[in-house]
């Protein structure tokens, strides 16, 4: 049952650029079957742990409850689960007292926030025939936009208007967590809700996109014996390394670009064009692509260290962001440059729409539901994340001072719809014609599509523009 | 040719495409281990619901349902019944 397929034919030996390809900084040591013994001993199992909090300790100020986490974890592996929902419910109660100025306040928020998610979880699972047994999710985001007008709205002339925001940011820090335990809901093996809260920002720190996904995903890919128990922990010691030598490399790329160079960073090189003295076209360029450049380190570095607590803790999660320089189509950088937020897109945004609708067109259907995902959904998500731009301009004004990034949504979501949909031919061989060009026109396309990657409200499209025309020296 | 050939037969060429000729076995995690896309999963949709009429808004969608030839096998008993 179980018998490998015979698809692998005979693979010719590597080209130099495979070879190339193959080559690892950090050595492969959870395929050494040595160190994967050893890492299931008990002096093993300290090491990596000494190892991994010795990296932490320089990663995340943070490191202290992490450590003390992954530590019971490790040790009583039975009891993952639990233990994750334990050391989640200590870090989320505990941090208010030790980081904010109304400990008891922001932590009756946080209790609130739970007891609703208890409760709308628990009415999903007892009412699965009822209209919000059967669209959960769209019910909780719906109601979370109508929490939203209600909070606009709200006279702020009473001392609950501060509350009324204050439990809608608390709301939304938890809105993703919680869709997707609702979408856990009618899974056969589906976790009980105290299972279920350990995911809710668990203890490994995570940002309002949930890493990584929701229970069912943990569930998918924990570590069911000591054996994968060792490989995932190795696997999540290197990704911590790694993670470290981009945060080390980052440090010294900014010295060098910004310092010794004296290339303005992208911000400073749109500032100057907004204030018409902007620098040369060839000093824009070095601006754009270093900002570039700089943001998929900033990225790598942050899910390379959260995707390693997580193995840490026994769960073989797929990295965050995975050689998006490498990607031949924009679909394909989309899915490598920040996977657990396009996996929330599709989740949430994609499968509902491609499921349901359009049925009879292939490629309308793959267009819609597209366009749902990388355009509505990119857009939507933003648009309620930033809710001091909402409390301040209120709903309409800071709608449209958003139409950058909804411009911003519309191109990407249209790019990766015709990369998708786009008719393949055979793949052009040879290294620069199969690799150099296609692997240079995604990144020229989102290093373009940067200028316009804006989720601020203060100035027009036509400042991005202005900027992308400096590009090539239109607008001296 | 029985489902289950059919289905390995499928994902097969669905590796081959993306350039992936390491052999799977019929539990191997295929997308949740990070070898097909949801891109991928989007034909992996299409295929079954034509080949087979399963209809996922029926029956709900999660990626786990379609992971690999074992998921794949068994959704489609599930349904048939």
């Amino acid at each position: 049952m179980n018998a490998p397929t015979d698809a692998a034919a005979a693979i010719p030996p590597a080209a130099w650029p495979q070879r190339l390809a193959n080559f690892r900084i950090i050595p492969r040591i959870e395929t050494y079957p040595a160190v994967t013994k050893l890492a299931q001993t008990v002096i093993g199992k300290l090491l990596i742990l000494a190892l991994f909090i010795l990296g932490l300790r320089f990663a995340t100020e943070d490191w202290i409850p992490v450590s003390l986490g992954l530590v019971a974890i490790t040790f009583v592996p039975v009891r993952r689960r639990i233990l994750l929902t334990i050391a989640t419910l200590l870090v989320t109660f505990g941090v208010p007292w030790a980081k904010f100025p109304h400990p008891l306040y922001t932590s009756a928020l946080i209790g609130f926030v739970i007891g609703i998610a208890a409760l709308l979880f628990w009415l999903a699972v007892a009412l699965p025939r009822s209209f919000f047994g059967r669209h959960p999710v769209l019910i909780l985001l719906s109601g979370y936009s109508l929490l939203i007008v209600v909070a606009v709205y709200f006279p702020n002339d009473t001392h609950w208007y501060l509350t009324v925001w204050d439990f809608t940011a608390m709301f939304g820090a938890y809105l993703w967590f919680i869709a997707y335990s609702l979408l856990d809901r009618r899974a056969p093996d589906r976790d009980d809700f105290s299972l279920q809260v350990g995911t809710y920002r668990p203890f490994w720190g995570s940002p309002t996109v949930p890493f990584v996904k929701g229970a069912g995903y943990l569930r998918r890919i924990e570590a069911r014996d000591a054996d994968q128990l060792a490989v995932t922990q190795l696997k999540g010691l290197k990704l911590l390394a790694w993670s470290m030598l981009i945060a080390l490399f980052s440090k010294y790329f900014t010295q060098f670009v910004y310092g010794f160079l004296a290339i303005p960073t992208f911000r400073e090189a749109f500032l100057q064009s907004v204030r018409r003295t902007p620098y040369p076209w060839y000093t824009c360029w070095a601006s754009l692509i270093t900002g570039f450049l700089g943001d998929i380190l900033a990225i790598s570095i942050v899910g390379h260290r959260i995707v390693a607590c997580v193995r840490m803790a026994g769960f073989n999660a797929l990295r965050n962001t995975y050689r998006p320089l490498s990607s031949r189509t924009i679909a394909e950088f989309w899915n490598r440059y920040y996977f657990y937020f396009k996996e929330l897109l599709v989740d949430f945004f994609f499968y509902p729409v491609f499921l349901n609708y359009f049925k009879a067109n292939k490629k309308v259907r793959i267009a819609a539901a597209t366009l749902a995902a990388a355009g509505f959904g990119n857009a939507f998500y933003h648009y309620i994340f930033y809710l001091s731009y909402i409390s301040e301009l209120g709903l309409w004004r800071s709608l449209l001072a958003y139409h950058v990034y909804i411009f911003y949504c519309a191109v990407l979501a249209i790019a990766i719809c015709m990369s998708q949909l786009r008719k393949r031919g055979p793949a052009p061989t040879g290294f620069f014609r199969g690799h150099v060009v296609p692997v240079f026109c995604v990144a020229l396309f989102y290093c373009l599509l940067n200028i316009f990657d804006y989720t601020e409200r203060t100035y027009p499209i036509t400042e991005h523009f202005r900027f992308l025309a400096r590009l090539f020296n239109l607008n001296p | 040719m029985d489902h289950r050939e059919e289905i390995r037969k499928y994902l097969r060429e669905l590796l081959l495409q993306k350039g992936d000729k390491q052999p799977f076995a019929d539990d191997t995690s295929l997308l949740l281990g990070g070898r097909l896309a949801s891109v991928d999963a989007v034909e992996i949709v299409v295929f079954l619901e034509e080949k087979f009429g399963v209809n996922f808004s029926d029956i709900g969608f999660d990626q786990t349902l379609i992971d690999s030839v074992d998921a794949i096998d068994s959704l489609i008993q599930t349904v048939k019944k």
